[in-house]
């Protein structure tokens, strides 16, 4: 039995498909049609050569010369000319005369007594990795199109991965990276695939076809289980389904805790297909549409019209619920194909969500047009991110109006009172809250980056992971700060972190008098069971004590207490 | 077919950006160009072939046009050499 940490709970049962296996060992092969062979050759090779144009003619300066180069070599026929000949004569397989063709010319560099040059060998492996992954690729499966109950394995899944693969035949994930808020986390859980990551060497472990049974609570993973570990696993498995039945009880009842204090429980989706979740799980709207989806499965800036056709989707079929709109989120940690941004010390801390749109007003206009127009179909409202500053609000908001005027002039139909909220998710927003709440509609806090910039860790940071929590006294003071100036300034405010969904952490939020809580549809109905179960003056008081805590640690004792006696 | 020795200045040494502007310059004359070290030869018109005889600062190489256009090929490569590929 293998173990990793589990991110996403649930039993799956299933296949192996391997995605991305790099540094794979190329054998020895010989073809009976050298023909397709070189075919297959060529046109993975033309291909990289293609996107390296590409790349080149975003260049300028010392880089373009420097890529120039590299594109001549790429270009010249002597560095294939091995490769060609291997296929044709020796009748090996497109990847194996790579490897051999490409290897004689990295070692002719390998060999020069100048450092520069055999330096060149690495440009020339690195094309060759390039033409491998392409002819490999070909090969692999197509993750929009799964076998039933597959289980993928990979290094990481990549956000371009989550969109396109194909969650209905996806009994579970693993993974070697990634943490509980990883991308692939995240995702598993919005989609109930139960995860595990933090595996080591799983793409090495694991060959495609190999059946695996995995436990996404305890991170535990059977290969070819026993008789009696499938028994065991099967028994778990019908023991979550009970649990979920005893959910199904909670269904399209209101929220609201025993003593009657009523609050929003909301869904935070990816793309118009999971609003299906949403309503199965009977969430009361949703609170936050992650809007990349659009901008990061294309190759080129979404239109007006594609992004109107996607948040008209959203609004007509949440039929009149609340749908919080959150505009482009990009730069960091996720980065756009066409938008070519410079590489940052910093990306958490740099160019990045509403500091790009606002300087770059045709991708916000676009942006704002295409929600401003599918508000006339339903319940929508706008949220930007990353507000630091009142200036930047403004700003925005300024910008929004534009965009109605020009929406009036051409008699386009929008909601004319659509609400505009902001991210409370840097604590310099926090602090202004009391100002910040009287000039927009809503807050929402995300707690996954107030935490990362409250506690300066990085998210994704494995070293440091550990300082990375939500439990932290000065994360709930803030969250207390935004919750008190948006109420002074007579607006609600809502969260759309993953601590919104959180067992332990719903009581203290309720406590400190959060109007919304917005999580993954898959965690909707335990919420509610769990506010059903609680009276809103047990949580102030439990809130009170905990505000008068300085360790995470015994914040987090405090919260588990409070739960157990439940 | 004619033949002239000229002597490499780069600091760093025909490594790839000076080598694509040779190859750029050689690629426009129908005369087939070689570069001779020692006792290494290689085409002027493929980069991987001049950066395999790994040029160094202040080696003498001589190049051997030889084609209807050898004496403009010629007289502009050297002159290429002399301003060091514009480094």
């Amino acid at each position: 039995m293998l173990k990793g940490k589990g991110v996403s709970t649930g039993i799956g049962f299933g296949k192996i498909v391997i995605l991305k296996n790099e540094e794979k060992v190329i054998e020895k092969r010989t073809v009976e049609n050298p023909e397709a062979e070189m075919q297959k050759f060529k046109q993975a090779f033309n291909q990289v050569i293609k996107e390296t144009e590409e790349m080149v003619s975003k260049l300028s300066g010392t880089e373009l010369d420097i890529m120039q180069a590299y594109l001549m070599i790429m270009q010249d026929p002597s560095l294939i000319s091995e490769t060609e000949n291997a296929i044709t004569n020796l009748n090996y397989s497109a990847e194996y005369a790579v490897e051999v063709g490409f290897n004689s010319v990295i070692q002719i560099f390998e060999n020069m007594d100048d450092e520069y040059m055999a330096g060149r060998s690495r440009d020339i492996a690195d094309i060759k990795n390039r033409v491998l992954s392409k002819l490999f690729n070909e090969e692999t499966i197509n993750i929009s199109k799964l076998e039933e109950n597959t289980i993928i394995v990979a290094k990481e899944l990549t956000t371009s991965d989550t969109a396109k693969l194909d969650f209905k035949n996806v009994s579970g994930i693993i993974t070697e990276l990634g943490g509980t808020n990883s991308h692939t986390s995240i995702m598993a859980r919005t989609h109930a695939i139960p995860a595990i990551t933090k595996v080591e060497e799983a793409t090495k472990i694991f060959r495609n076809g190999d059946y695996v049974a995995i436990d996404g609570l305890s991170g535990e993973i059977y290969l070819n289980p026993s008789e009696e570990e499938k028994q065991k696993l099967f028994k778990l498995k019908e023991e979550i389904q009970k649990e979920n039945q005893e959910l199904e009880k909670f269904k399209g009842l209101e929220t609201k805790t025993k003593d009657g204090y009523k609050v929003e429980l909301v869904a935070n989706i990816g793309t118009p297909a999971d609003v299906e979740i949403v309503l199965k799980n009977t969430a009361e709207g949703v609170g936050l549409l992650r809007s990349e989806f659009l901008y990061m499965d294309s190759e080129n800036m979404p239109t007006e019209e594609e992004q109107y056709n996607a948040y008209k989707e959203v609004a007509e079929k949440m039929q009149g619920k609340s749908v919080i709109i959150r505009t482009l989120d990009v730069g960091g940690d996720k980065e756009l194909k066409y938008l070519k941004l410079e590489k940052e010390a910093n990306p958490f801390l740099g160019y990045r969500a509403i500091r790009l749109c606002l300087d770059n007003l045709n991708i916000f206009k676009t942006q704002l047009r295409a929600i401003l127009r599918a508000s006339h179909y339903g319940n929508l409202s706008i949220m930007f991110p990353m507000i630091s500053s009142i200036e930047e609000l403004r700003e925005a908001k300024k910008i929004l109006e534009e965009c109605k005027t020009e929406l009036d002039n051409e008699n386009i139909p929008y909601k004319k009172d659509i609400k505009t909220g902001i991210m409370i998710e840097i604590p310099s927003a926090a602090l202004i809250s009391y100002g910040l709440a009287r000039e927009c509609d809503f807050f929402s806090i995300g707690t996954n980056d107030l935490i990362q910039y409250t506690v300066a860790v990085e998210r994704g940071n494995e070293k440091i992971a550990k300082l990375y929590t939500k439990f932290h006294p000065g994360v709930i003071k803030l969250v207390k700060e935004a919750i008190n100036g948006a109420h002074d300034g007579g607006i609600f405010c809502g969260m759309c972190g993953e601590a919104a969904g959180d067992e332990l952490y719903i009581p203290l939020l309720i406590g400190l008098g959060l109007d919304e809580f917005s999580m993954n549809s898959n965690s909707i109905l335990k919420a509610r069971k769990i506010i059903s179960n609680l009276e809103k003056t047990e949580c102030e008081k439990l809130a009170e004590r905990i505000l008068m805590l300085s360790s995470a640690e015994e914040v987090e004792k405090e919260l588990k207490k409070f739960s157990q006696n439940k | 077919m004619i033949r002239q020795k000229v002597t490499l200045k780069n600091e760093t040494g025909l490594h790839a950006r000076p080598a694509s502007e040779l190859v750029k310059l050689s690629n426009k004359f129908k005369s087939n160009i070689e570069l001779e070290v020692g006792e290494k030869k290689a085409s002027a018109k493929s980069i991987l072939g001049i950066m395999s005889l790994g040029i160094k600062v202040n080696t003498e190489i001589e190049i051997i046009c030889d084609g209807e256009d050898e004496q403009t090929a010629m007289n502009e490569i050297i002159e290429a050499f002399n301003n060091n590929f514009g480094e």
